[in-house]
C-alpha cells in the first residue's frame, strides 16, 4: 500500500491538525506536516487543501508584509475550523482504531 | 533573488496557469495566489530547478486541481487534449533534451545547459531585433538582396535607426514576454519561427555570395557557374587555324584555370593526362577543322580578310605580361 493514497483521503485532516497550533502560511504548514513525518505530502496538495478548506469556511486568511521576502498569505483556524478539527480528529480515532484492531485480529488468528 | 530565479518562477507559474486554462478567471487566481511566495520560498532554500523540486508545473497544476476539487462544486476535468500523439511525441522529445541538458551542461561549467542558455537571453532578443530589421528591410527594399545593414534605398542613416528600433522592440519585447496573452504569445512564437527561416535562407544566400562573388549575376536560369561544363578550350585565330599550347590570362595576369587536363582516346576509349603545356588539352578533339597550312583567306568564308596575308606558319601564342 501506498502512502500518497492514504494521504488522499487524511490530507484535510492533516492540514487542520498542522493549524492547531498556532497561524501559518503555506510553505510553513508544508513543512509542519514534513516535520511530522508526513515526507510524501506534495506541495501543490497542501497549497490545493488550504483553498479548499478556505473555501469551505474553515480558515480565515490574512497577509503579513515582508520586509525580504514575499508577501504570506497566512492561514488559521476559525471556530468552525476547530470544530471540523474535532470531529474529523474522532472519525480518523474510530478508523484508525477499527483498523488496529482488524489486523491485530488477523496477526492472532 | 536574482533575475534567473525570477525569471524561472515566472514562467513556471504561467504553465500552471496555462495548465489551468479552463478555470473560471476568479477561481484560478485564488489557486495561483501564494504560487509565487512558494515557488520564492523554495528557490531561496534550495538551489535545484524549480521543476526537480516539484515536477513540472503541468504535473503541480493537476495536483492543485485535484486536492483544491470539491471547493466551490468540484473543478471539471481538463479538456480532452487533441492531437494525443503529437503530445506523446513532444513528451518523448522533452525527455531526450532534457537528458542531453543535463550531460551537456558541465561541459559547459553548469549544472544544465539550459542554465547558460538562459542567460544567453538577452543576446537572442538583440539578435532577433537586428533579423527583424533585416527582413523587413528585404521586404521593403525592391533590390531585396541581403547585405549585412539593414538597409532601404541605399540610406545608411535608415538602416541604422531601423536597426535600433527594432533591437529595442525585442528586448522589450523578451522583457515583457509573460505578461502577453496566449493569443499573442503564440504570433510571437510564429513570428520567431519565420525570422528563424528567414535568417537561415539569407545566411546561406550571402554565404555564397561571398565564396563566389562573380558568378551570381550571370543572369543563366539554370544558376550556378555557366562555364562549368567545359572541359577544354579551343583558340582559333583570325585564320581558323587553331592554336596549340594557347595559355588563358584574366586582367590581372592571373592565369585562368578551365576544364581538365585529361583526355580520352576515341578508338581506344583509354583516359591519359594530357601532354600539352596550354590549351587545348586534347587538340585532336578540335571541333572545328583548321584549314591547311597553305590555305589563302578566301578557304575560310566565315572569317573576315582582316590581314591580307596569312602567315604560314603555326602561331604560338604567347601572353605579353
Amino acid at each position: 500500500m501506498d502512502t500518497t493514497q492514504l494521504l488522499k483521503g487524511v490530507l484535510d485532516l492533516a492540514v487542520l491538525a498542522a493549524l492547531r497550533d498556532g497561524d501559518g502560511y503555506g510553505y510553513d504548514i508544508l513543512r509542519r506536516l514534513r516535520a511530522a513525518g508526513l515526507d510524501e505530502v506534495g506541495d501543490a496538495s497542501v497549497y490545493g487543501t488550504l483553498r479548499r478548506l478556505f473555501a469551505g469556511g474553515f480558515l480565515n486568511t490574512y497577509v503579513v508584509p515582508s520586509d525580504e521576502g514575499p508577501h504570506r498569505k497566512y492561514y488559521g483556524l476559525n471556530a468552525a475550523g476547530h470544530a471540523e478539527l474535532q470531529r474529523s480528529g474522532k472519525v480518523w480515532q474510530g478508523f484508525a482504531s477499527t483498523m488496529d484492531d482488524l489486523l491485530r485480529e488477523r496477526e492472532t488468528a | 533573488m536574482n533575475s534567473t530565479a525570477q525569471d524561472e518562477i515566472t514562467e513556471y507559474v504561467e504553465r500552471v496557469r496555462a495548465a489551468l486554462a479552463d478555470l473560471p478567471e476568479a477561481t484560478r487566481a485564488e489557486l495561483l495566489e501564494d504560487l509565487p511566495e512558494h515557488l520564492a520560498e523554495i528557490r531561496a532554500e534550495d538551489t535545484v530547478t524549480l521543476t526537480d523540486r516539484l515536477g513540472t508545473p503541468e504535473a503541480y497544476a493537476a495536483e492543485l486541481r485535484a486536492t483544491a476539487a470539491g471547493f466551490v462544486g468540484g473543478f471539471p476535468d481538463p479538456p480532452k487534449r487533441r492531437f494525443e500523439p503529437l503530445q506523446a511525441a513532444r513528451a518523448d522529445v522533452m525527455k531526450v533534451l532534457g537528458t542531453a541538458d543535463v550531460k551537456v551542461g558541465p561541459v559547459l561549467g553548469y549544472p544544465k545547459a539550459s542554465d547558460f542558455l538562459r542567460l544567453l537571453r538577452p543576446a537572442w532578443w538583440v539578435l532577433r531585433g537586428y533579423l527583424a530589421a533585416m527582413a523587413v528591410a528585404y521586404f521593403l527594399d525592391a533590390q531585396s538582396t541581403v547585405g549585412l545593414l539593414p538597409r532601404i534605398g541605399n540610406s545608411t542613416l535608415i538602416a541604422l535607426v531601423l536597426l535600433a528600433g527594432c533591437i529595442v522592440a525585442s528586448i522589450a519585447l523578451g522583457r515583457r514576454r509573460f505578461e502577453l496573452n496566449q493569443w499573442k504569445r503564440v504570433a510571437l512564437y510564429g513570428g520567431t519561427t519565420v525570422l528563424i527561416f528567414f535568417a537561415i535562407g539569407g545566411f546561406f544566400s550571402a554565404d555564397s555570395d561571398v565564396r563566389d562573388p562573380g558568378y551570381n549575376d550571370v543572369g543563366y536560369s539554370g544558376g550556378g557557374n555557366p562555364y562549368d561544363y567545359i572541359q577544354d578550350v579551343f583558340v582559333y585565330d583570325n585564320q581558323g587555324r587553331l592554336v596549340p599550347g594557347a595559355r588563358l590570362f584574366d586582367q590581372d595576369g592571373q592565369p585562368i584555370q578551365m576544364g581538365n587536363a585529361y583526355c580520352s582516346d576515341e578508338s581506344t576509349g583509354e583516359v591519359s593526362h594530357t601532354r600539352s603545356m596550354g590549351y587545348p588539352y586534347c587538340p585532336e578533339a578540335a571541333p572545328f577543322a583548321s584549314p591547311a597550312p597553305d590555305a589563302t583567306v578566301t578557304a575560310d568564308p566565315s572569317e573576315p580578310a582582316e590581314e591580307p596575308k596569312p602567315d604560314p606558319a603555326p602561331t604560338s601564342a604567347s601572353p605579353s605580361k
